[in-house]
C-alpha cells in the first residue's frame, strides 16, 4: 500500500500515455478502454477518462467517429491522429529511456 | 396524487427517474459541471457523462423496470466515479490530509441546506439543539438569521455526499443543485 502510493502521481501520469496506446492499437470506445486498464495499475473510471479524451482531442492528439452500435445511441470511437501517433512514438521512447536509467541504477 | 417518475433527456437517450433518483443526479451533474470549471470545454464532457449515466442505468433496468431509482443510480455514479481533471493533480491529497473538518453544509438529513449540520458537526454541538437556537433567533431577530443563513449557504462549499442509499430531501437536494449550479456561474462571471 505505502508502495503504491509512494508512486501515485506517476501512475496518474502515465495514464496519458497508456491511453494513447490503447487508442493506437485500434479504434476504441470508452468502455473498450476501461476493460483494458481494469485490473492493471491504472484502473480508472468514466469521471477520469472523459475529461482526458477531450483534452487529447483538444491537443489534436486522438479524433473520434460516430459509429452506429446496436443498442443505443451512436457511440464514439477514438483513434490517434497523426499528431497522436508521433507523441506516441516519442513518449515510447523516453519511457524505455527511463526504464534504462533506473534498471541500470546501482550497479 | 403523486407524481411517479420524470423523464430525463440524457445526451442522446431518454430516460424515467423517479424523484430521489432524479435529485441525485441533478446533484451529481451540477458537481460534475463545478469540477470541470475552468475547463475549455465542459459541454462535451457533460455529454459524454451523461450518456455514461444513461447507458449505465440502462444496463441496471430490469426487463420489467421502466423507471430509474436509485439502486440502479447510485451504483452507477459510483462505477462512473466523479470528475478527475487531468491538471488537477494535488486537490484529492489535500482532502484527505486536512485533519481538520472544514466547515461545510451536510445535505444528508438536512432540513433546508445542511448549514446547522455543518456547524453542529465543525462546533461538535448537538445539531437539534442548534436548530431549536437558530429558529429562536430568527424569532428573536425578525428575520435577519435568515440573511445570514442564504450567506453561509454562499460560504460554505457541500461535504462529499456519502456512497450508500439515503435518499436526500427535497429541498436539501434542490438546494444543493442550484448553489452549484450558482457557484459555477459566479466564478464563471469573475473569472
Amino acid at each position: 500500500m505505502i508502495v503504491e502510493s509512494k508512486l501515485a502521481p506517476i501512475r496518474k501520469g502515465l495514464l496519458e500515455f497508456l491511453v494513447l496506446k490503447i487508442v493506437g492499437a485500434q479504434s476504441v470506445y470508452v468502455p473498450d478502454i476501461l476493460r483494458r486498464l481494469a485490473g492493471t495499475e491504472f484502473a480508472t473510471q468514466e469521471g477520469t477518462l472523459y475529461p482526458l479524451l477531450s483534452k487529447l482531442r483538444r491537443e489534436d492528439l486522438v479524433q473520434y467517429d460516430w459509429q452506429e452500435s446496436d443498442a443505443g445511441p451512436p457511440r464514439k470511437y477514438y483513434r490517434l491522429t497523426d499528431a497522436g501517433r508521433s507523441q506516441l512514438a516519442a513518449l515510447d521512447d523516453y519511457w524505455n529511456r527511463i526504464n534504462h536509467t533506473i534498471a541500470d541504477m546501482g550497479h | 396524487m403523486k407524481r411517479i417518475s420524470v423523464t430525463v433527456s440524457l445526451n442522446r437517450s431518454t430516460l424515467q427517474f423517479d424523484d430521489a433518483a432524479y435529485a441525485r443526479l441533478e446533484i451529481y451533474l451540477a458537481e460534475s459541471a463545478s469540477l470541470l470549471e475552468g475547463d475549455p470545454d465542459p459541454q462535451e464532457i457533460l455529454g459524454d457523462l451523461e450518456q455514461a449515466v444513461a447507458d449505465q442505468c440502462t444496463r441496471r433496468l430490469r426487463p420489467d423496470q421502466t423507471v430509474v431509482t436509485l439502486a440502479e443510480l447510485v451504483p452507477a455514479l459510483e462505477e462512473i466515479g466523479s470528475v478527475q481533471t487531468p491538471t488537477a493533480s494535488a486537490a484529492p491529497e489535500q482532502t484527505t490530509r486536512g485533519a481538520a473538518r472544514p466547515l461545510q453544509q451536510v445535505s444528508e438529513g438536512a432540513v433546508i441546506s445542511g448549514v446547522c449540520q455543518g456547524l453542529a458537526r465543525y462546533f461538535g454541538l448537538n445539531v437539534t439543539a442548534l436548530r431549536i437556537f437558530a429558529v429562536l433567533l430568527l424569532l428573536l431577530s425578525g428575520g435577519g438569521v435568515i440573511l445570514v443563513y442564504l450567506a453561509l449557504m454562499l460560504l460554505f462549499p457541500y461535504a462529499p455526499l456519502q456512497p450508500g442509499n439515503q435518499p436526500l430531501r427535497w429541498l436539501p437536494a434542490r438546494s444543493r443543485s442550484f448553489m452549484e449550479f450558482l457557484r459555477a456561474k459566479l466564478s464563471l462571471a469573475t473569472s
